[in-house]
C-alpha cells in the first residue's frame, strides 16, 4: 500500500518524470526485447542522485526517499533495495524494496528526531547488486497535523457542518422536509381505530433490553402512540420481556399522558413485566391479543422468531398493525402481515420525524449528507473500478488504466484510510 | 317610479324609535310597562347557568366507573368548594383510602356510573341587558324583556366596530370632510362620542383610545387602518362582540370619503346631547347596522316630524350616492331612468340610472350601485 | 300517483334574499323547463309567512305562462286542468340561513368525520365537530356547543359492539351545556343518536327530558363501512317536523307540496349524484354564492359535499381576500391595480353586498377573487372527500416501499368528467368564456373535462323532482339547466415553455383540425352547442392526458357555447412569482380566450 500511495504521491509532484520513466521504460522494454533474450547480464549500475526529506504532514516517523537511476532497462525485472542507519559505520537496516521502475520510497517507522543515513542499491533479475548510493543524514520531523487523516477531517467537517447548518436552519423556522413516513402517519389511524371499536391498543417494544438501539427507537415511538392513546382516552397496554424496558416504558407513557394534559388517566398496571423467556413472552401476547382481540398493535424494536407469530395473530383478529424494526430477516414477515411497517432507517428518523425539534430534524438531515457523500463514493469507486478492470492491466490502454487504478487506489488508500 | 335596491340608511331628526330588548335566554325583566328609563338602566336580568367543569373520578381514583357513586362523600346538589374532598375510596380496612378534590367549586350536578366523570356546575353567570335608550317602556315581553319607545334623532352608519356605548356628542372637525387626525383628540373628550368628517386616521383612533373617547364617528376609514387597530383583517362584517375599548362607526364606507352633509350637520346640531352608540354590524339575512341615536326630552322639545317620503323609491331628481366604483362616494341627482337594462364597461347588462353629478357631469351607473339619501 | 299523467309540474326555491319558481310542462311528450318567476322571500318581518312570497312568485310564472296557478284562496290549484293549476308542486328551502346543525364523534377523523359528511349531504352546514380527541378541554367544548345556536345535532360515534364509555362522555357534554334551538324558546332541541347500537340506553339516560332524542342506525356500523343513509333521512325528518315547522309560514307550505321540503344543497347533491349514477360518471357541481360556496363531487359513485361557510363572493369577499391573499389574488388580474385602493374597494363590496361591478377593472378584480374563492374551497373539499379512515390494510411484499396511507382523498382531476358551475359569479358573467377560464383556472381540471353551468340555477328544483320523478328531472337537466361551455383538455406535467406539451386531431361535426400544443401554450377552438367530435390526442413524454404518461388517448370533445379549450399551461397550474410577468401572461391568455371587451382590440 505504501508503494502506491508514494507513486501516486509523485506522480502528483512530477507527473512529466512519471510518464517520462514510463514511456522511457517502454522503449527500452522493446529495445531490449529487439536486442535478444541472450544478452549476459552485467552488475547493474548505481543509482543516482538520492536525496532524502522529511515526509510532511506526519508524527515524524517517516522520510521520503527520492533518486535517478540511469540504467533502468537493465534493471527490468530487478528492485531497489532501501536501507538505513543512524551512523554510517552502523549496520544497515532493510526498510524495503520498490520495483525496478519506482524511484521514489517512504521509510517509515524512524524515530523523530533522530538523523538517519539512507542507502539504495539497485539489484537485477539475476540478483547481482550496484553499488550502494548514501544520502546525507535527514531527521523526522514531528508535525502537528497528520496529512494522511486530511480527508477523514474533511469527511468530518462536511458531515458535522451539514448537521450544525441544518439544525440552525429549521431553528430559524424554515421547513425542513421530512418524506411521509405512512407508519408514523398511521398511529393516529390505529389508536384511532381501537378508541371507536372500545378496545385496547398494544405495544410491543421488541424483546431485547434497553442497551439495544432499536429498543431505544422503539421506545420514542411509544411516546407518540401512548399520547395519542390519552388524547383519544384509548387504554394502552406494554407488555414488556425485561424489567429495565418496562420501568422506562412506564416513565415514557406517563410523561406522555402528562404531555395529552390527562396524567390522570394513566394507570402504570397496564406496562408490566412479563418474562424474560422469549415464547414464555410470544405465548403470553398471543393469548392476550386472542382474548382482548386488540384493535391495534405495534411493534417497534428487535424481534427475532416471534415476529411473524405476533403479526399474523394480529392480523388474525382485525388489528391495524404497525410495525418497525431494522432486523433485515424479519422486515419481509412484518411487511405482509402488518398495516405498515417501519423499515430500517425510517423507524430510527421516527423520533426526529415525531417530534419535529430543530436539533433532531437538522441531524437526520445532516446524515442525509452524509448518506450522499458515502453513496458518491461508492457510485465513483465502482464506476472508476470497472473502467480500470476493462482498460487494464494487460488490457490496449495502459495509460487510461494506470489513471482509473490511481483514482481507485487513492480512493482506497488515501480518502478511506 | 322603482324600487332602488339599496335603500339608503337612516338618518332623521324625528323618529319614533322602538327597541326591543332581550335576553338571550328567559330570565327575570326589572322594568314596568308605562316605566321611563335612562339608556344605562338594567331592564332584564337572568344568571346564565354556570361553567361546566367534569371530574373524572374513575381514573383520579383508579376505579372501575361504576363503583364511582358508592365512594361518593358529597351528593349530587351539594355546593363543593375547591380542595373539598370530592370522594374517598373503601381500601383495605380502613387503609389505604385514596381521595380526590375538588379543583374548582361548584355545584356537584351528576355522577356517571358509566364514565366515572362528575360535573360540578360553577356559579351563575349574571346577564343583564341595558335599556340602551333613554325612553318609555311601552310593553313587557315576560321572561323575556321589553320595548323602549322614544322620540329621537337617528342615525344609521353603514359599518361599526364594538359594542354599546354612551357620552355626550363632540364634533371634533368643522367639515364634513375634514380628515380626523390625531390632533383633533383632546383630554376633555374622555367619555365622549366624538364625530370627526371625512377618514379617520389609525392615529385619531390610538388618540382616542389613550384619551378614553366612548365611541368615534367619522365617514369613512381606511382598511389598512382598521386592520391595524382591530390587530386582523376583518373577514366577514358581523361585529359588535370587540373588546377594544371604543367602538367606532363608519357612516359612508371604506377609503377617503366625506361624511353626509346632512348627518354632520345633524350631529352637530345637538352637539353636547347624551347620545346611545352601537358598532354592531351583522350584514347577512336580517341586516344590522351600527346607529346612533340621540333621545329628544319630552317635556322640552318637539321632534321634526318626519319627511312624508315613501322610502326606497327611486324618481327623477331625487338626491343618489354612487356606493361602488369608479364614482365611489359622488353625489347626484337621477337625471333619467331608463326602462331596457344597458351593456356596462364590464360587459355585463343592468338596470341602469342616469345621475348628473356634482360636477355636473352626467354618468350611467347601474342601479344596484347606488342608494337613496336624504340632502 | 301516475307518474304518465303527469304534465305540469312547478318547482320552488326558497332562498335567503328571492324564492325562485320555475313551470316545468310537458311539450310534444318531452318535459321542459318554460316558465320562470322570482320575488322577495318573505321569512322576515314585517311579512313573516314564507309563503306570501311563494304565491307572489308563482303568479308571476301564471302571468307569463297565461295559466292560472294560484286560486282565489292563494293556494296552489292542483291536479292540473286544461289552463289550470299543475299536477305536481315541490319546494326546496334555504331561507333563514339553511339548516344549520352541530355534530358530535368519538374520533374527529372516523365517526365524528362520517357524522359530518351524513350532515353536508343532507344540506346543513355544519358548525361545530365535537369529538372525544378534540384539543379542546372539555369545559371549553362545553362553552362552545352552548355559544352555538343550532338546529340540531347529530350525535355518532364508537362502531356497533363498539365503544360506549367515549359516547357517553359526548352525551356527557352536550347534555350539561343544554344547547338551545336557533328558532322558537319553546321547543326542544332535536338530538339524533346513530352511534354505536349498544350505547342507546345509556345515551337515553344521559340525555333528559329537554331534547327531544332520536335514535337511528349507526352510521359508522363497523369502520369498514358507512352507512349515512337512516341519519340522513332523520335529519330531513326532523328538518322538516322542527325547523321548518317552526319558521313561520313553513306550516302551510309543507301541506302544499308533493314531495318534502329539502334544505337546498340537498337538493343540488341529488341532482348531480342522480346524474352521475345515470351516466356512470364522475362529476363535479359548485355553487358560489355570496357568504357561502358549496363544492359537490360525486367520484366512483361516492358523493361528497362541503360548504366552506366564509368564501363567497360578497358578504365573504373580505375574507376570501384574507384568506388567499391579495397578492395571490392579483396574480390573476391582467391589469394594474393599486393594493391600497383594492383593500377599501373589497371593504365597500363587503358591506354594501348587492353592487355589481361597473367598470371592467372591478369585473376582472372580482373574477380573480372568484378563483380564489373557488380555489381555496375546492382545497377544503379534497381534503373532506376522503376514503374512509381507520380501515385495516390487506398488504403484500411488494408494498414494501409504497405503503399507501387510508385517509386519501377520492377527487381526482383526471377522472372527472363533468364541471358544472352555478352562483352568480360564475352563470352570470357577462361572456362564458370568462366562467370557462374561472373553472379552468380554479379547479385546473385534467385530461378531457366538459364544463357546463347551471342556467339559472335550477339543480335545487330538479334535486327534489328527481325524487318524485327522476325521468323528468333528468330530462329538464340535460335539455334546459345545463348550458354546456365546452370541453377543456388540459395535460397533467410541467415543463419548460415552447417545449412541445400535447398533439392534437379532432374531427367530425365540419371540424377538421390537428396540430401541436406547446408548453404554456393556450389555444381555443370554437365548436357549438350540441356538437361532438372525436378527438385524438397525443401527449408528450411527461405529460399526461388520462392514459399515463405520453399514452395515447382517443375522446370526444363536445361543444359549447365557448368551444374546446386546449390546455398546454400545465398541471399544476404554476404562475410567476414576479407580478409584472404573472401580468404580462395574463394578458396572453385574456387575449387568446378573449375574455375582456379590451383584448379584442
Amino acid at each position: 500500500m505504501a508503494n502506491m500511495i508514494s507513486r501516486e504521491r509523485l506522480r502528483r509532484r512530477l507527473p512529466a518524470l512519471w510518464y517520462g520513466t514510463w514511456l522511457l521504460r517502454t522503449v527500452f522494454v522493446f529495445v531490449f526485447i529487439a536486442a535478444g533474450a541472450a544478452v549476459v547480464a552485467a552488475p547493474p549500475p548505481a543509482p543516482t542522485g538520492l536525496t532524502a526529506k522529511d515526509h510532511g504532514w506526519d508524527k515524524g516517523t517517516a522520510v521520503d526517499l527520492v533518486w535517478e537511476y540511469p540504467g533502468e532497462a537493465a534493471l527490468d525485472g530487478g528492485f531497489f533495495l532501501i536501507s538505513y542507519a543512524m551512523d554510517l559505520e552502523d549496520d544497515f537496516r532493510i526498510a524495503g524494496q520498490t520495483l525496478g521502475y519506482e524511484t521514489v520510497y517512504t521509510v517509515n517507522g524512524l524515530t523523530p528526531g533522530v538523523d538517519y543515513y539512507f542507502k539504495v542499491v539497485a539489484v537485477n533479475s539475476a540478483l547481482e547488486e550496484s553499488e550502494a548510493v548514501v544520502s546525507e543524514p535527514v531527521a523526522g520531523r514531528l508535525q502537528w497535523v497528520d496529512g494522511s487523516r486530511i480527508w477523514f477531517l474533511i469527511t468530518v467537517m462536511i458531515f458535522c457542518g451539514s448537521v450544525v447548518y441544518f439544525i440552525r436552519h429549521a431553528r430559524k423556522g424554515r421547513p425542513l422536509k421530512v418524506r411521509k413516513i405512512a407508519g408514523l402517519e398511521a398511529v393516529d389511524e390505529a389508536v384511532g381505530r381501537a378508541t371507536e371499536m372500545g378496545r385496547s391498543v398494544i405495544f410491543v417494544p421488541g424483546i431485547q433490553d434497553m442497551n439495544d438501539i432499536q429498543t431505544i427507537a422503539g421506545i420514542n415511538v411509544l411516546s407518540r402512540v401512548a399520547q395519542i392513546a390519552a388524547e383519544n382516552s384509548a387504554s394502552l397496554e406494554v407488555p414488556t420481556t425485561r424489567s429495565l424496558v418496562m420501568t422506562t416504558a412506564r416513565e415514557t407513557v406517563q410523561s406522555a399522558f402528562l404531555r395529552a394534559g390527562r396524567p390522570e388517566a394513566y394507570d402504570e398496571n397496564k406496562i408490566n413485566y412479563i418474562t424474560d423467556e422469549q415464547f414464555g413472552y410470544v405465548a403470553y401476547l398471543q393469548g392476550q391479543m386472542v382474548r382482548e382481540k386488540p384493535a391495534a398493535c405495534f411493534y417497534m424494536g428487535a424481534f427475532f422468531a416471534e415476529a411473524l407469530i405476533l403479526a399474523e395473530t394480529g392480523n388474525s383478529v382485525g388489528a391495524i398493525q404497525v410495525a418497525g424494526t431494522a432486523m433485515p430477516a424479519q422486515l419481509p414477515f412484518f411487511v405482509a402481515s402488518c398495516d405498515y411497517t417501519l423499515i430500517g432507517e425510517e423507524f430510527f428518523a421516527a423520533s426526529a420525524y415525531l417530534t419535529g425539534s430543530p436539533e433532531e430534524l437538522g441531524s437526520l438531515k445532516g446524515q442525509d449528507v452524509g448518506k450522499v457523500l458515502v453513496a458518491i463514493g461508492i457510485v465513483l469507486g465502482v464506476v472508476f473500478a470497472t473502467l480500470a478492470s476493462i482498460t487494464g492491466p494487460e488490457g490496449l490502454n495502459l495509460e487510461s488504466y494506470h489513471f482509473f487504478q490511481g483514482f481507485v487506489d487513492y480512493l482506497q488508500g488515501t480518502v478511506l484510510h | 317610479m322603482a324600487h332602488a335596491y339599496t335603500p339608503g340608511l337612516k338618518v332623521t331628526e324625528g323618529a319614533i324609535l322602538r327597541r326591543r330588548r332581550v335576553l338571550p335566554i328567559a330570565g327575570e325583566v326589572l322594568v314596568e310597562a308605562g316605566a321611563r328609563v335612562g339608556a344605562r338602566d338594567v331592564v332584564a336580568e337572568t344568571f346564565m347557568p354556570g361553567d361546566v367543569t367534569p371530574v373524572n373520578l374513575a381514573n383520579l381514583l383508579a376505579l372501575p366507573p361504576a363503583d364511582v357513586p358508592a365512594c361518593m362523600l358529597k351528593q349530587e346538589g351539594d355546593w363543593v368548594e375547591a380542595g373539598e374532598i370530592l370522594a374517598q375510596t373503601k381500601g383495605f380496612w380502613g387503609f389505604f383510602k385514596s381521595e380526590a378534590t375538588a379543583k374548582v367549586s361548584g355545584r356537584l350536578e351528576a355522577v356517571s356510573s358509566v364514565t366515572g366523570q362528575v360535573m360540578l356546575r360553577g356559579n351563575p353567570l349574571p346577564v343583564r341587558v341595558l335599556a340602551f335608550i333613554p325612553g318609555n317602556i311601552i310593553e313587557v315581553i315576560p321572561g323575556e324583556g321589553c320595548v323602549v319607545e322614544t322620540e329621537a334623532v337617528f342615525v344609521q352608519g353603514i359599518f361599526g366596530i364594538g359594542g354599546e356605548a354612551f357620552g355626550p356628542i363632540c364634533m371634533a372637525c368643522s367639515s364634513p370632510d375634514q380628515t380626523l387626525e390625531a390632533e383633533a383628540i383632546t383630554p376633555e373628550m374622555r367619555g365622549a362620542v366624538v364625530v370627526g368628517g371625512g377618514r379617520m386616521t389609525l392615529a385619531a383612533i390610538r388618540a382616542a383610545k389613550e384619551v378614553g373617547v366612548s365611541a368615534l364617528i367619522s365617514g369613512g376609514i381606511d382598511d389598512l387602518d382598521l386592520q391595524g387597530f382591530l390587530g386582523y383583517d376583518l373577514g366577514v362584517a358581523i361585529t359588535g362582540s370587540e373588546r377594544m375599548g371604543l367602538t367606532l362607526v363608519i357612516t359612508e364606507g371604506f377609503g377617503d370619503i366625506a361624511m353626509a352633509k346632512r348627518t354632520f350637520a345633524l350631529l352637530g346640531k345637538y352637539a353636547g346631547r347624551e347620545a346611545s352608540v352601537t358598532g354592531a354590524t351583522q350584514i347577512r339575512a336580517g341586516v344590522m347596522r351600527p346607529e346612533i341615536v340621540i333621545a329628544m326630552d319630552p317635556d322640552v322639545e318637539r321632534s321634526v316630524p318626519e319627511t312624508a317620503r315613501q322610502d326606497g323609491l327611486l324618481e327623477i331628481d331625487t338626491t343618489v350616492r354612487m356606493i361602488r366604483d369608479p364614482y365611489f362616494g359622488q353625489i347626484g341627482k337621477v337625471h333619467a331612468l331608463p326602462a331596457e337594462p344597458t351593456v356596462l364597461a364590464s360587459g355585463s347588462k343592468a338596470r341602469v340610472v342616469e345621475v348628473v353629478l356634482e360636477t355636473g357631469e352626467t354618468v350611467t351607473v347601474p342601479r344596484a350601485n347606488i342608494e337613496l339619501i336624504e340632502e | 300517483m301516475d307518474l304518465d299523467k303527469i304534465n305540469v309540474i312547478l318547482a320552488t326555491d326558497c332562498g335567503s334574499t328571492t324564492t325562485k319558481a320555475i313551470l316545468i310542462e310537458k311539450v310534444d311528450g318531452q318535459f321542459r323547463q318554460t316558465y320562470r318567476g322570482e320575488a322577495p322571500t318573505t321569512v322576515e318581518e314585517p311579512f313573516a309567512d314564507v309563503t306570501i312570497g311563494v304565491v307572489n312568485a308563482v303568479t308571476e310564472i301564471g302571468e307569463l305562462a297565461g295559466r292560472r296557478l294560484v286560486d282565489e284562496q292563494g293556494r296552489i290549484i292542483r291536479p292540473a286542468s286544461d289552463g289550470e293549476g299543475c299536477d305536481i308542486y315541490i319546494s326546496t328551502s334555504s331561507a333563514g340561513g339553511g339548516l344549520q346543525m352541530m355534530v358530535a364523534g368519538v374520533i374527529k377523523q372516523m365517526t365524528a368525520e362520517s357524522a359530518k359528511r351524513a350532515a353536508l349531504g343532507a344540506g346543513a352546514i355544519v358548525m361545530d365537530v365535537i369529538a372525544a380527541n378534540d384539543p379542546r378541554k372539555p369545559h371549553q367544548q362545553i362553552q362552545r356547543i352552548r355559544e352555538l345556536r343550532p338546529d340540531m345535532i347529530l350525535v355518532s360515534g364508537g362502531v356497533d359492539g363498539g365503544t360506549t364509555t367515549h359516547v357517553v362522555q359526548i352525551a356527557e357534554l352536550i347534555a350539561p351545556a343544554k344547547p338551545r334551538p336557533r328558532f322558537g324558546n319553546e321547543y326542544k332541541m332535536p338530538v339524533i343518536y346513530a352511534g354505536n347500537r349498544d350505547a342507546r340506553p345509556l345515551i337515553e339516560k344521559t340525555f333528559d327530558e329537554s331534547v327531544d332524542l332520536k335514535i337511528v342506525d349507526n352510521l359508522r356500523p363497523v369502520l369498514e363501512q358507512e352507512n349515512l343513509g337512516p341519519a340522513r333521512d332523520m335529519i330531513h325528518d326532523v328538518f322538516l317536523e322542527h325547523v321548518m315547522a317552526h319558521a313561520p309560514g313553513y306550516d302551510k307550505l309543507i301541506t302544499w307540496t308533493d314531495a318534502p321540503i329539502m334544505p337546498t344543497p340537498g337538493a343540488v347533491g341529488n341532482i348531480l349524484q342522480a346524474i352521475a349514477d345515470r351516466d356512470g360518471i364522475n362529476a363535479v357541481g359548485v355553487d358560489i354564492g355570496g357568504a357561502t360556496t358549496d363544492v359537490f363531487s360525486v367520484f366512483n359513485g361516492t358523493f361528497n359535499r362541503t360548504v366552506s361557510a366564509n368564501l363567497g363572493m360578497s358578504y365573504s369577499i373580505s375574507n376570501v381576500c384574507a384568506e388567499a391573499t391579495m397578492e395571490r389574488v392579483l396574480k390573476w388580474v391582467h391589469l394594474p391595480m393599486e393594493d391600497r385602493e383594492l383593500r377599501n374597494r373589497v371593504k365597500n363590496k363587503m358591506i354594501r353586498p348587492t353592487t355589481i361591478p361597473q367598470s371592467l377593472e372591478a369585473l376582472v378584480f372580482e373574477q380573480a377573487v372568484a378563483r380564489e374563492a373557488l380555489r381555496l374551497a375546492y382545497k377544503q373539499h379534497k381534503e373532506f372527500a376522503t376514503t374512509l379512515k381507520g380501515v385495516q390494510q390487506q398488504r403484500t411484499v411488494g408494498d414494501t416501499f409504497s405503503q399507501r396511507m387510508s385517509g386519501l382523498t377520492i377527487v381526482d382531476n383526471m377522472a372527472m368528467d363533468l364541471l358544472v358551475a352555478s352562483g352568480g359569479v360564475l352563470s352570470h358573467a357577462p361572456r362564458m368564456a370568462q366562467t370557462v377560464a374561472m373553472l379552468m383556472d380554479a379547479f385546473e381540471p385534467e385530461g378531457v373535462t366538459y364544463l357546463a353551468k347551471d342556467s339559472i340555477f335550477m339543480m335545487p328544483h330538479l334535486g327534489v323532482l328527481a325524487q318524485v320523478h327522476p325521468d323528468a328531472a333528468m330530462e329538464v337537466f340535460e335539455r334546459d339547466c345545463l348550458i354546456y361551455l365546452g370541453t377543456c383538455v388540459a395535460a397533467k406535467g410541467v415543463s419548460k415553455p415552447g417545449k412541445p406539451c400535447f398533439k392534437y386531431r379532432l374531427h367530425g361535426s365540419g371540424l377538421d383540425e390537428a396540430g401541436e400544443i406547446r408548453f404554456g401554450e393556450l389555444k381555443l377552438i370554437p365548436f357549438g352547442p350540441g356538437q361532438e367530435a372525436e378527438l385524438e390526442l397525443e401527449p408528450a413524454r411527461g405529460f399526461d392526458l388520462g392514459a399515463g404518461s405520453g399514452k395515447r388517448v382517443q375522446s370526444k370533445a363536445r361543444g359549447g357555447t365557448v368551444g374546446i379549450v386546449l390546455d398546454g399551461r400545465g398541471r399544476p397550474l404554476v404562475l410567476p412569482e414576479d407580478p409584472a410577468q404573472c401580468r404580462t401572461l395574463m394578458g396572453d391568455w385574456v387575449k387568446v380566450l378573449g375574455l375582456y371587451a379590451d383584448s379584442d382590440q
